[in-house]
């Protein structure tokens, strides 16, 4: 019986192309810099200016992870082309890559889309429980899409290289 | 098919080389260090293309594959044992071996049991939970022997494969050589320097003249 791509093979081929605790960590303060930022703005400002905030997280976070991704690729080039020779595909690499990305990416961001609630409470923000949760769930879609966006970018850039 | 390299295909390795491999057959490459046995190894295992011509496998025309097509039907009908080696450092002996099975989207039941047998078959099952950079050369060559064996491949090649080994580690490689050859018809392409291989092989090709 055959499937499909398990956690079991990400975790092999993302500790095969080192991708260690310091990517994680990387990844994870680097969304939750720039969530903290967009949720703290969001509370300040109206929708034009939150949907504005919505494509500076999106842009920002796809292009880090974009470079992080084509970092981890450009870095193991070599074990790439050994994992090629047993029969590893662009795709198992790339969602390797994405698994590691995206969980760390939206943990940092979930965690910045919080600081940046508690925040915005401090210094008195606008928004009501709804608007908050509205806001919330904006950063941590804009954070996933971006990450799985930059990832796909970083990859495709390696693999024409 | 022809094999050249350079920017202008100054340096040519294969000019007109034609030739059959049988389904089953056990065949030693020999020949001179720098002779390009490992660039005919790697054209076959679709880790090289030739300038041109075509190399048909299975009836499957590799050339003409694209990349991860080719790594697909590789793990699916190759065992590879380079004579670089090419394990993962930071992972243990055990997830090594499971890879091409997680390559080839073998499911867990079937993995873990195979790689607990080659394991077994090779004489490294005491060693899986070690992590390969701890490994000693030949122990190294032997989990990689291992890995290109649990996926049961048709077709095996292997670069120089008693090259770091010991005497008895070489008897172990040499045994599952021949056994596989005459009870599994398992086709073995090898490059080699050891008489004990050759002596195994159904033919040998040679090559004599060095790239210059």
């Amino acid at each position: 019986m055959s499937r499909g791509f398990s956690v079991r093979e990400g975790q092999l081929l993302a500790r095969s192309l080192k991708v260690t605790r310091s990517t994680h960590l990387l990844v994870a303060s680097v969304a939750a810099a720039v969530a903290s930022n967009a949720t703290l703005a969001m509370q300040f400002i109206g929708l034009n200016g939150q949907l504005i905030m919505a494509g500076i997280i999106f842009i920002c976070l796809a292009l880090g992870t974009s470079a992080i991704s084509s970092e981890i690729f450009s870095r193991s080039s070599q074990t790439i082309s050994n994992l090629r020779s047993i029969g590893a595909s662009s795709r198992s690499l790339s969602s390797a890559v994405m698994m590691s990305v995206l969980g760390y990416g939206l943990a940092g961001s979930a965690l910045g889309a919080l600081v940046g609630v508690a925040l915005g409470f401090a210094l008195g923000g606008a928004s009501g429980a709804n608007s908050l949760l509205i806001e919330v769930l904006v950063v941590l879609l804009a954070s996933s899409a971006a990450s799985a966006m930059g990832v796909s970018m970083g990859g495709r850039a390696a693999w024409r290289s | 098919m022809k094999k050249s390299y350079g920017p202008n295909g100054e340096t040519e390795i294969y000019a007109d080389l034609h030739f059959q491999l049988l389904r089953g057959t056990f065949v030693a490459l020999v020949g001179p260090i720098g002779s390009g046995k490992t660039t005919m190894l790697n054209m076959f295992a679709g880790l090289e293309r030739p300038t041109s011509g075509n190399i048909i496998v299975m009836g499957q025309d590799i050339t003409q594959m694209e990349p991860d097509a080719m790594a697909a039907f590789r793990a699916r009908t190759m065992g590879l044992v380079p004579q670089v080696q090419t394990l993962i450092p930071e992972l243990t002996v055990q997830e090594n071996v499971e890879l091409p099975l997680h390559f080839a989207k073998v499911d867990n039941e079937t993995r873990e049991r195979k790689v607990d047998q080659v394991l077994e078959r090779i004489g490294v099952r005491g060693e899986a939970g070690r992590v390969v950079s701890t490994l000693s050369v030949g122990e190294r060559q032997m989990v990689s022997f291992a890995r290109a064996l649990v996926n049961d491949p048709p077709i095996l090649l292997l670069d120089e494969p008693t090259e770091a080994l010991d005497p008895l580690m070489s008897e172990i490689i040499l045994g599952i050589l021949r056994g596989d050859n005459m009870t599994l018809g398992r086709t073995i392409f090898v490059t080699t320097h050891d008489k004990r291989v050759t002596d195994l092989a159904r033919r040998t090709l040679r090559v004599r003249k060095k790239i210059p």
